[in-house]
């Protein structure tokens, strides 16, 4: 009964759109969408011996929030939210983004957050952004996500459980080991080791044609950053702009000399499941209405996000979940989608949900995925939304849909449209 | 046109205006501030005399009124949708207050439509996708039809006192029938895809030799039951097109098309005075009388050099007798007088305007 939704009722009702809803209405171009101005990603490098093993967290994310504000020309004290997705650092890293984002050159009007939704957390930050938009919060914001896997990596991640969480069997999962979990459900849902040796050497040979076309250049923002050579002990400058986990020339066959990881008779391995990485990811979003008062350019608009949760165990089936929620909230179909990112934690997960969704191969992550170049978990979310958006601008298509799964059990995905 | 009379509603915008039953002087206009986004609604009750149109009552309600309809039993009595999802009841013998209020639907009710033949019960459709039927005298709904999506539009057939239509967001018409058993489908006999050709190999072609482009699902704002041929109904709504439909052939796609209006259609009205003529209003602030054609021989199609001389699967199109363009806004409602030589017509639109005017100043030349 709010006056915006009967507005918008009149509107579609005006703007001549044949349709009920679906693609044609997803489409459509309304003054209080969300949109995404900038969406910028540092390169992604190996965890420990790349590019960004010295550098610190929260100078991955100065580097990319002062590339919003270069790349978009915005006045910093438009922006009064940051979201920060970041799962390793201590404390939630709150005093750290905070103080990024004064070096990257914010006024301290600007207020900064961080959250943890594990390998999600760089979607939420964007999709809590475009909510507190929506709701009159704020006009404008980022969001974003960071991780040092290389710094911030290690068994300190989680404390010890409790008794009481122990004496529960579905909460003691919880603390599973994401690789021993996902070993034993691509046995219990036989997925092949052939199969995901495919998958993963796919991954690999579509991220290395990729860059080798150049196609991250529009989403990387080169990095200036200190390096310790590891043979001279020497510390250099050096500038990061290229990811430094994609390999040319992998083949299924390649990937099947290497040993499985978690178990004897196991299927998964380092070739197979996501890179250990470093990256930082920025989104710029506010209402269209806004971002055409400030002369900003539009790259595409966020249309809904959905969040669910599934058994501990089998945390990798999330997307397959979450997809179909979102197109239920968006009233599309699966065949309305031109391009879908999937998080790649591992193949056997990716492939598994892929299948049973009955998504098309060539529709999957184009430009290659975590297997190829990384997943440093609080950036992942928010890199997917450069990956996405420029993909589609380039190929001239126009809806893709973000996903992943989530540790602990849960999955989320989003909607977004290419303009 | 010489001969037309208007009423202005200043600060209120309509939603529908309807012509008293009982009286051809009399009729009643529903209508919301703000367009009906925002604020609250008017009911004007209006009196023809030698004078033009008088402000004979109008009653306040706190938020906006999208539709109304005459009580059948009571002269002086009618009944409101409000954006609030309350529904009104009104008497003129009685003070500003309504004397009746139905509370029941969850978002914005905007239809009701009042039983013509047993006179006791009325219905109401709403955004939260349902359609309520009421008696007058109780405060709570005698049955609840779910429908699923928003819906526009609900009518009783005018032969039949146990059917039920409806028409929604989601392009389709439901038809219920309350004298079937409350199985798991709540009474649904018929639901008909609006958008869909007949069947066919081909898509069909209109009768004037262009092909059939309305096979994409759209919005239906309104619909009405042909009075005289009691298995037909006509639909309108967001791609601009009026198609009628046989209830009794749901898969058999449109009877007609009548294409013409630039925006969505709005409101429908079949004539009470001849079996193929209906009126409609638009947001492209156009009333027009069309006749379905099905007083005409049938025509044969045009030959069309891109078409396949075998394809049979052939839509008749309608004619528009007239076009009314005096409104500046939407056009939102539009009602047929019962009574006089058959014609007259009122319409009213979002310029706070209604006016009462002959449909056959339309028709000469």
């Amino acid at each position: 009964m709010g006056a915006l939704d009967r507005l918008s009722q009149l509107g579609n009702q005006l703007s001549g759109g044949a349709i009920a809803g679906g693609r044609a209405k997803l489409l459509e171009k309304h003054p209080d969408d969300i949109v995404v101005t900038v969406a910028l990603r540092t390169a992604i490098t190996k965890g420990g011996k790349g590019g960004f093993k010295d550098t610190h967290a929260a100078d991955l994310m100065a580097g990319a929030l002062k590339g919003i504000i270069d790349r978009s020309k915005i006045d910093p004290a438009l922006v009064e939210d940051i979201v920060v997705g970041t799962v390793l650092a201590p404390g939630g890293g709150a005093t750290e983004m905070r103080a990024a984002a004064l070096v990257a050159g914010f006024p301290e009007s600007t207020a900064v957050r961080t959250l943890n939704r594990q390998c999600s957390s760089g979607l939420q930050a964007c999709v809590d952004i475009a909510n507190q938009i929506r709701a009159g919060m704020i006009e404008v914001g980022i969001g974003a996500g960071v991780e040092s896997m290389s710094l911030q990596y290690g068994p300190a991640a989680v404390t010890e459980f409790s008794d009481l969480l122990e004496s529960h069997p579905q909460a003691a999962n919880c603390k599973v080991p994401m690789g021993v979990l996902s070993e034993q459900m691509a046995k219990d849902r036989n997925i092949t080791r052939a199969s995901q040796d495919a998958f993963a050497a796919a991954s690999f040979q579509k991220a290395a044609k990729a860059q080798a076309a150049g196609l991250f250049k529009e989403e990387i923002l080169p990095l200036k950053v200190k390096f310790e050579d590891p043979k001279s002990g020497e510390t250099k400058e050096i500038v990061v702009d290229r990811d430094d986990g994609i390999r040319d020339g992998v083949t299924a066959e390649s990937l099947g000399k290497i040993r499985p990881a978690f178990a004897k008779d196991g299927s998964i391995h380092a070739g197979n499941a996501s890179q250990v990485s470093d990256g930082a990811a920025a989104v710029l979003m506010m209402k269209r209405s806004t971002a055409e008062r400030l002369g900003q350019p539009v790259l595409g608009k966020f249309v809904a996000a959905s969040v669910v949760g599934v058994p501990p165990l089998l945390m990798g089936i999330g997307p397959w979940k979450a997809i179909p929620k979102v197109f239920e909230l968006t009233g599309i179909t699966k065949d309305d989608v031109d391009i879908f990112e999937i998080n790649e934690a591992f193949a056997s997960q990716c492939l598994w949900c892929a299948n049973e969704l009955g998504l098309p191969p060539e529709k999957i992550n184009p430009k290659g995925g975590a297997i190829a170049f990384g997943h440093p978990l609080g950036c992942t979310g928010a890199r997917q939304v450069s990956t996405l958006l420029y993909e589609l601008r380039r190929t001239g298509k126009k809806v893709g849909v973000t996903s992943m799964c989530v540790g602990t059990g849960m999955g989320m995905a989003a909607v977004w449209v290419a303009e | 046109m010489a001969s037309m009379l208007e009423f202005r509603t200043p600060g209120f915008n309509p939603y529908a205006v309807k012509y008293s039953p009982y009286y051809d002087s009399r009729l009643a206009v529903a209508a919301s501030a703000h367009y009906g986004i925002v604020g609250n609604g008017r009911l004007f009750v209006l009196g023809l005399g030698p004078g033009g149109i008088q402000l004979e009552r109008a009653f306040e309600t706190n938020d906006a009124q999208y539709d109304l309809v005459w009580s059948e039993i009571n002269e002086n009595q009618l009944l409101v949708a409000c954006g609030d999802g309350s529904l009104k009841l009104f008497d003129l013998a009685a003070g500003d207050f309504p004397i009746m209020s139905f509370s029941e639907h969850k978002r914005e009710a905007f239809s009701v439509c009042w039983n013509p033949i047993t006179k006791d019960s009325f219905i109401s459709s709403s955004w939260d996708g349902t359609v309520k039927i009421w008696s007058p005298s109780r405060p709570t709904s005698l049955k609840t039809l779910p429908v699923g999506t928003c819906t526009y539009s609900a009518c009783f057939s005018p032969t039949n006192p146990a059917i039920i239509s409806c028409v929604s967001s989601d392009s389709h018409i439901r038809i219920f029938d309350l004298r079937t058993p409350v199985s798991a489908k709540y009474h649904l006999v018929s639901i008909i895809p609006a958008h869909a050709p007949p069947p066919g190999p081909t898509l069909p072609l209109l009768s004037t030799g262009e092909v059939f482009a309305g096979n994409v699902p759209a919005e239906i704002l309104t619909h009405d039951w042909n009075k005289y041929r009691d298995t037909v109904l006509a639909t309108g709504g967001v791609d601009r097109l009026v198609r009628t439909f046989d209830v009794r052939n749901p898969a058999g796609g449109p009877l007609a098309v009548l294409p013409g209006h630039e925006y969505a259609v709005r409101r429908l009205a079949w004539s009470p005075h001849a079996s193929d003529v209906l009126a409609t209003a638009s947001y492209d602030m156009t009333v027009r009388v069309w006749s379905d054609g099905s007083q005409l021989q049938p025509r044969r199609p045009p030959e069309h050099p891109n078409s396949n001389s075998n394809n049979t699967n052939i839509i008749p199109v309608g004619t528009q007798l007239g076009l009314m363009n005096r409104h500046a806004e939407f056009a939102t409602g539009v009602d047929w007088c019962l009574f006089g030589a058959g014609g007259w017509l009122a319409s009213a639109g979002w310029d706070q305007r209604v006016l009462v005017w002959d449909a056959h100043s339309l028709l000469r030349g």
